[in-house]
């Protein structure tokens, strides 16, 4: 069904509170964020299209049946739907028995490495493999982080609004991962 | 569980535009809404402990007729 007309008209949070009572408005806010929600899903599945495209709309099947419980609290209406896909793909992971592969680029876990001061010269592809072992073997929620900030390419205040967090609290958590990922490695050599 | 490797093939991880049109469908998704939220409720005979319980309310229900008789 297609947004209903003069939705152009009005503002976001209009929008917003037309979809609480009518579901058909709600076309004009899946327009407008399908394709970056895609994006997001499609990259953490590693390029998957027909699951990114499922697990999408799983997504703003979520947001569509609990649009009446969000609240704006300034927050960007995005953030909501990020952290619907973030927890319906997180959910495909662990529903899976085997292992899912996520490729990634040399280009990303060489940010990693770079931050977390491993290297600020040249990276074998041994040791770019050593490093995404040792990212693999991080507890969920530190990866998600990690995933977020560097292969994502998100902002720190990005992530804050998806976690509900301050921005400063992002930026400890991720530097606190980045300090361990750095321990790990001196260790292992 | 996903593990993460190193993208050896260089597949690109980004969608393309037209992998973005191709999954973009309003119509599917209010089609899978409506199927799920309305069309989607079992009918209560069809509900083995809804029926019970609606068979047990009767039962109690006519007990009650029949000894005020």
């Amino acid at each position: 069904m297609a947004a209903k007309r003069n939705i152009t008209q009005h503002t976001e949070s209009e929008v917003i509170a037309l979809s609480k009572k009518d579901q058909s408005y709600f076309g004009a806010l899946y327009n407008k964020y399908f394709d970056q929600i895609f994006r997001f899903v499609f990259k953490r599945l590693g390029g998957d299209e027909d699951l990114a495209g499922d697990i999408t709309q799983q997504t703003f099947i979520k947001a569509m049946m609990n649009i009446e419980k969000y609240e704006d609290r300034g927050l960007p209406f995005s953030s909501w739907l990020y952290r619907i896909a973030q927890n319906e793909v997180s959910m495909h992971f662990r529903k899976l028995k085997k292992n899912f592969a996520v490729p990634i680029d040399e280009n990303r876990v060489i940010d990693v490495a770079v931050e977390a001061s491993l290297s600020t010269e040249y990276m074998t592809s041994d040791q770019q493999e050593q490093l995404v072992e040792m990212l693999n073997n991080l507890e969920g929620d530190h990866l998600d982080l990690i995933e977020l900030r560097f292969f994502q390419e998100m902002s720190f205040k990005q992530i804050a609004e998806i976690y509900k967090i301050s921005e400063a609290n992002a930026k400890m958590r991720t530097y606190r991962i980045l300090e361990r990922i750095n321990k790990m490695w001196k260790n292992d050599k | 569980m996903r593990k993460f490797t190193l993208n050896k093939d260089k597949k690109d991880l980004n969608p393309s535009e037209a992998q973005i049109k191709r999954q973009k469908d309003f119509s599917r998704l209010h089609h899978d809404y409506e199927k799920l939220t309305k069309r989607g409720k079992k009918p209560l005979f069809r509900d083995p402990k809804m029926f019970l319980f609606l068979l047990v309310i009767a039962i109690i229900l006519l007990l009650v007729f029949l000894g005020e008789i």
